[in-house]
């Protein structure tokens, strides 16, 4: 036996920005080295736009440009497959077609890729049962799998907790807030919504996050906002934006281009949230932010000119 | 009360289906029902210049279809529920047309848990609050009987269409079949025009080629199935003299593989592409994948993958059928309809890929 641990790929695109904490500490806990790709860039994103179908959204195309980087370095690469947790619980297709998807585009290279399923609506397998199975099938202990399980678990809540915490406080400062309606993938990306939190830092306004709230709260005052919306990610920031828009001076919707669940759901949130200025910015794989920052620096003045501080 | 008088319901045009939807909303429901409007450039100029840019095509269409339904006189309209963005249409075009002033009830099926069977006599009640339950039962198993009977004789004629040696006598009897369907009252009329269409196209003499040209259909749920959304691409290759085959239809989907959780009943499809695919990629990825390598292995000469602008799952679905096309050696033609999508582009590309096929046809 060689002592070599096992090598996991984590693209750091997609869910990995839901579930990094999860993901290390269950692979970390099972005696496996996760590794995790280098920070988005223009290489990794043309990479990606090359392997992608033309029609994809920038986030896939993001996506497999992390994939390609981690080809041919660890044993696994993660890919799973996240449908719903439940009936109006679900994730975009996309996230359903992933693992086979990759395997199709990176079919010719030798690359292992590891995966589990959750889809609690058909067929009763939720995140507890997807993660023991995924830790059984690669040769661990059922004692040990389960105690990894319980520690991530665990740590995903914690983190999650002290960072929802945290983003609270930001509510109690002084100054303009912009509240950021995003996945967390588009809203934490290097090329796509840090870009605009850091413009809007650097011009003096606090960027919030709409998804950086309680999720069982948000879950349910979403139903405020859209009562059928089916998809959970898009449910927390309907939630956190219900949650939050009498705290914040303005909201941008940001999404990548052409999000499916986005397209509807931003729609609809501009047609329901009246009386705050609103920004519906769409993200494109075209390169520089000048574009998006002379968006932002008007969305900005229309919010000073509203409240008389212009 | 509102309740008590009778509704006029619609529910959006959805290629030659609402002739169904009219029998189970007259028959079994009670109802009367409102014939939306054949789809034409307007519908899409409606339903485009009010939906949100980047929603998938078939939304704009139903819009501007509902728009027309309101026009002729609705007072009542449906939405189906669904396993992709289709789950969220009703409540967007709910708050859009109501947003533009319009009046009306709307049944939104993704207000209701669609796996519990008492939300089906819910639903039903809120149409009519009188309706017998095992009567309705009755009449909505005739509905679908038509609708399975629509997709046989639909599938047949776009087999047959092009090799017509009389010039029009199997297109004048699909018609017939068809007026049949959309003025049916009763289960004798039903089956009577399924009876007649069969008898009908079986006797119009047939010009066909030993090995014909044969293209297979595979694509998105609502653009492969409604000819107006995809510019009638099935007569136009018919036209051409090829055979069109297309598995994808209400009654292959649902009904043959049916269960009320679905995509569960298509199990056994899922069997044969293992080795392609592990999971369900979307909610009709499995079929689609299935009968595509089925094509392949049948020896077709082509297929043609279908799909609404932005349409997630089918997008998802390509990198398969390119890998299927490259280790079948087989042609495959991607088609994206957005609503600007125009007839003459679309027949230079058809006649392209005609002329591809037929030659390969002669050299191998």
């Amino acid at each position: 036996m060689d002592n070599q641990p096992i090598k996991i790929g984590l693209p750091r695109a997609m869910l990995y920005y839901r579930y990094r904490d999860l993901w290390r500490t269950f692979f970390v806990q099972l005696g496996m080295e996760p590794v995790v790709s280098a920070p988005t860039d223009r290489e990794i994103l043309e990479r990606g736009a090359a392997l992608a179908i033309d029609e994809a959204c920038l986030s896939l195309k993001i996506y497999l440009g992390h994939v390609a980087a981690l080809v041919g370095k660890c044993d696994y690469i993660l890919a799973p497959r996240v449908s719903n947790f439940g009936r109006h619980h679900s994730l975009c297709t996309r996230f359903e077609s992933t693992p086979d998807l990759v395997r199709n585009v990176f079919r010719n290279e030798r690359q292992k890729f590891l995966s589990y399923e959750i889809d609690e609506e058909m067929k009763k397998l939720d995140e507890e049962t997807a993660f023991l199975e995924m830790g059984r099938s690669l040769d661990c202990s059922g004692k040990a799998v389960k105690r990894a399980w319980r520690l991530a678990k665990k740590a995903e809540q914690a983190r999650f907790k002290e960072r929802v915490q945290k983003h609270e406080l930001l509510y109690k400062r002084d100054g303009m807030k912009v509240l950021i309606a995003a996945h967390s993938y588009v809203a934490e990306d290097p090329l796509m919504g840090k870009p605009v939190a850091d413009y809007l830092k650097r011009v003096g306004v606090i960027p919030v996050r709409a998804d950086l709230v309680d999720r069982e709260a948000a879950l349910k005052r979403s139903h405020e906002l859209s009562p059928t919306c089916k998809w959970e990610i898009s449910r927390e920031i309907l939630g956190g934006i219900a949650m939050h828009q009498h705290d914040v001076d303005g909201i941008i919707l940001l999404s990548a281009f052409p999000c499916g669940p986005d397209a509807m759901v931003n729609e609809l949130i501009t047609r329901r949230v009246k009386g705050i200025p609103m920004l519906n910015l769409v993200l494109d794989s075209q390169s520089g932010t000048a574009g998006v920052e002379t968006r932002l620096e008007s969305f900005i003045d229309i919010i000073r000119f509203k409240e008389g501080t212009l | 009360m509102a309740e008590a008088k009778t509704r006029n319901i619609s529910f959006p045009r959805y290629a030659e289906y609402n002739c169904a939807f009219k029998y189970i909303v007259e028959q079994a429901l009670g109802c009367r029902y409102v014939m939306p409007p054949p789809l034409t450039k307007r519908t899409m100029e409606l339903g485009t210049k009010y939906s949100p840019d980047f929603v998938c095509t078939p939304f704009k269409t139903m819009l501007g279809s509902m728009i027309e339904s309101l026009e002729a006189g609705a007072d009542t309209l449906l939405m189906t529920h669904g396993l992709c963005r289709l789950g969220y249409y009703g409540e967007l075009l709910e708050q859009i047309l109501r947003d533009l002033g319009y009046q009306f009830d709307f049944i939104n099926l993704s207000d209701y848990d669609m796996s519990k069977k008492k939300e089906y006599i819910r639903i039903v009640r809120r149409f009519n609050p009188k309706v017998n339950p095992a009567r309705f039962l009755t009449q909505f198993m005739e509905g679908v009987h038509m609708v399975e009977y629509l997709d046989e004789i639909t599938a047949e004629y776009y087999q047959n269409v092009g090799f017509d040696a009389t010039g029009g006598q199997y297109r004048q009897a699909y018609q017939d079949f068809l007026t049949t369907m959309y003025t049916a009252q009763a289960k004798s009329d039903v089956e009577e025009g399924y009876r007649t269409a069969r008898r009908s196209l079986r006797a119009v003499p047939l010009d066909k080629p030993r090995r014909p040209l044969k293209v297979g259909i595979v694509g998105e749920f609502y653009t492969a199935m409604d000819a107006f959304s995809n510019l009638e691409i099935e007569q136009k290759l018919a036209d051409m003299r090829v055979e069109v085959h297309r598995w994808m239809n209400v009654t292959n989907q649902f009904l043959n593989y049916g269960s009320d959780r679905f995509g569960a009943g298509q199990k056994n499809l899922r069997v044969k592409i293992r080795d392609l695919c592990q999971y369900d990629m979307g909610p009709t990825s499995t079929a689609n994948i299935w009968y595509a390598r089925e094509c392949a292995e049948r020896g077709f000469d082509g297929i043609i993958h279908i799909k609404s602008a932005t349409c997630t799952p089918e997008i998802d679905v390509m990198p398969v059928l390119q890998n299927i096309s490259a280790d079948y050696k087989i042609p495959v033609l991607y088609l994206t309809y957005d609503a600007q999508t125009s007839d003459v582009g679309l027949m230079t590309r058809l006649e392209a890929f005609y002329d591809m096929i037929d030659m390969r046809k002669k050299v191998l």
